[in-house]
């Protein structure tokens, strides 16, 4: 049985989780969006929400609605977004851009579901795009990742993205 | 300077400087941004008094405050003593604004409240009354909407907006409940002039089944205007390019229903559209609310507001330089929807023309690229071409404005391109033309 507040399966599951991570990391660099679904559960929550500059002070009600995202995906989702990158009609991923992901700061955590871990790190996108221009972006991740045999498979991953203003023209990238 | 050579709206030719020359940016600032309408928040953004929301208008940044008594004033944000910005959040509730420089504090009405050391430095002498923070020229309202502008000649909003409200009205008044802005704002930096965004969405349906042909094919579930992937169909019957209304245009199917073809599970939406198509038939007429409410209808109004029910994006253009702007996108709402179909919308502007949007991710380095191609020393040179179906509009019953038929033409561009050039060789408002070409004969007209 599973349990991270044991010390060897912590200490097993941080290198699990850690090379999951960066060969997470390669499949997207690599563009092998198909593989990289088949790291993912099938009940996966994909979420990067909407946030603003706010006063530290400030006690204003949250927004009727909600605060929106820039990803709100399920598993089906995703694959309509792969859909589209696949089309062969997405002009800007063609050429390819240059995009490697360096994954950083990575902590396992137990999750409240014994099969499950918690794991923290921080991921920066370095894209050198069409127009020769390099753009990076950063955010922190915190996912859960949940224990199917052998390996880990992601079951949610909350993004926060550090930037107020996208400093670029798209988000045709996964975090 | 003059830049009667650099559109000839005759032919559909602009001159590239258009996009890249700095003294026509510099005469834009003044000249569009400095004299016409800006949009700067809705009415639901700031509901409660001391609510703020900050913007810009042109490169000036902006306040946008609501008071006590409800009404609403918009304040340049910056301090009158040394000119720090005050306002540092993008949106809240505040009592007062106080300057980070040295402590001045100014009131929500904008009256100076607090010098720090006033009878001890300024010896008791300093006169508050003419250090208030700067209000932005004219504030108005048009149905939920807050626009500001800085000119004090300015004609009024309603006349500005003349009668391109018979299209905008179409989302503000369908239902009795009125309108609402949700979701932060999602904010992009697009290396474009700012002309290029607000023509692309203006009147070209021309490049959606190509630069969005793999968007389509992902999310597509319905027809619009005959419009396929690749480019290679386009029903001209099915839909309408409107202009020739004070440089505010629209760009409309008549189905009622594809407003919502980019949704891939629409169904939610298209029964909220049929239980409500009586009461905004009973309120905008048989043809808007038979033909245009649920449509996919793309409404500009002249300089840098434009907005799509249905897809229900709402969006502004602040200018950074002439190669650079900020797009500021929200999702737009009835207030009547229920939950459910608000977060419908919400979810589904986020994915389509959000920052991550299937759609929306697809229009930027088109537009980037056409701005880098005019700053050549050649390039800059040349010519570029709004030039299909000139000559092909009129009237059209039922309908104000100038008229071409169908989603695909570039009739649109050109009356923007015309109205542009309009404000630059105009010295001031009184040299400004007012058109509302082919207005409707009546009241009655809209409601038979």
């Amino acid at each position: 049985m599973l349990d991270l507040r044991q010390e060897p399966a912590l200490h097993d599951a941080v290198t699990a989780l850690t090379q999951r991570l960066y060969h997470e990391a390669r499949l997207l660099d690599e563009e092998r969006f198909e593989d990289w679904l088949e790291l993912l559960c099938e009940d996966v929550s994909y979420h990067m929400a909407l946030k603003s500059r706010r006063f530290r002070a400030d006690r204003s009600a949250p927004i009727a609605v909600g605060a929106g995202n820039v990803f709100n995906d399920n598993f089906a989702r995703l694959k309509l977004r792969i859909d589209r990158l696949r089309s062969g009609f997405v002009w800007a991923e063609d050429p390819p851009n240059f995009v490697r992901r360096v994954v950083s700061n990575v902590e396992v955590l137990p999750a409240d579901k014994p099969d499950e871990a918690l794991v923290h790190s921080v991921v920066v996108i370095h894209r050198n795009r069409i127009d020769g221009q390099t753009r990076l972006l950063t955010a922190g991740r915190t996912d859960r990742w949940r224990k199917g045999g052998e390996s880990w498979f992601l079951a949610a991953r909350e993004i926060a993205l550090d930037h107020a203003v996208l400093p670029d023209s798209n988000v045709n990238v996964f975090f | 300077m003059d830049v009667a050579g650099l559109i000839d709206t005759s032919t559909g030719r602009q001159s590239r400087a258009i996009y890249s020359d700095e003294a026509v940016y510099r005469q834009e600032l003044e000249r569009v941004f400095g004299r016409c309408w800006l949009f700067l928040a809705h009415t639901s953004q700031i509901p409660k008094p001391n609510d703020f929301f900050r913007t810009y208008m042109g490169e000036d940044d902006v306040i946008v405050v609501r008071q006590k008594d409800g009404s609403v004033k918009a304040f340049l944000n910056t301090c009158t003593h040394r000119g720090n910005r005050i306002c540092r959040a993008d949106r809240g509730n505040a009592r007062s604004f106080t300057c980070n420089y040295h402590g001045w504090s100014f009131a929500p009405d904008g009256a100076l409240a607090g010098v720090p050391l006033e009878n001890e430095a300024y010896f008791g002498e300093l006169d508050r009354s003419k250090f208030g923070l700067v209000p932005v020229a004219q504030v108005a309202e048009y149905k939920g909407l807050i626009f500001g502008c800085f000119d004090p000649a300015a004609p009024s909003l309603e006349d500005y907006l003349g009668d391109a409200k018979f299209y905008l009205d179409v989302w503000l008044d369908a239902l009795p409940g009125g309108t609402s802005l949700v979701g932060e704002t999602q904010k992009m930096v697009l290396n474009t002039n700012w002309k290029l965004p607000v023509e692309n969405v203006c009147g070209d349906g021309y490049h959606l089944g190509w630069a969005h042909a793999g968007a389509m094919m992902a999310v597509q579930s319905m027809d619009l205007s005959g419009l396929s992937v690749g480019n290679s169909s386009a029903n001209l019957e099915g839909g309408l390019s409107v202009a020739g209304l004070n440089g505010h245009m629209a760009l409309t199917s008549l189905d009622g229903v594809s407003g919502y073809a980019f949704y891939p599970e629409p169904k939610p939406m298209l029964d909220y559209l049929e239980a409500n198509r009586p009461v905004a038939i009973e309120r905008l007429g048989k043809t808007r609310g038979e033909q245009l409410w649920g449509s996919q209808i793309n409404i500009t109004i002249f300089p840098n507001l434009q907005f799509l029910p249905g897809l229900n994006w709402f969006r502004v253009y602040h200018p950074k330089g002439p190669g650079q702007i900020e797009q500021w996108t929200w999702a737009m709402v009835e207030n009547d929807m229920p939950e459910q179909v608000k977060a419908t919308i919400l979810d589904n502007q986020c994915l389509t023309f959000g920052l991550a949007g299937l759609f929306d991710n697809d229009d930027g380095d088109n537009l980037a690229a056409c701005t880098e191609q005019s700053r050549g020393w050649r390039t800059a040179q040349m010519d570029v071409y709004t030039n299909m179906a000139l000559g092909r509009s009129g009237p059209r019953e039922g309908f104000p404005g100038d008229i071409a038929a169908g989603l695909v033409s570039e009739h649109n561009q050109r009356y923007f391109y015309r109205r542009w050039q309009e404000h630059m060789q105009a010295s001031s408002w009184s040299e400004v033309p007012t058109y509302n070409l082919n207005p409707l004969a009546s009241r009655e007209a809209v409601d038979a």
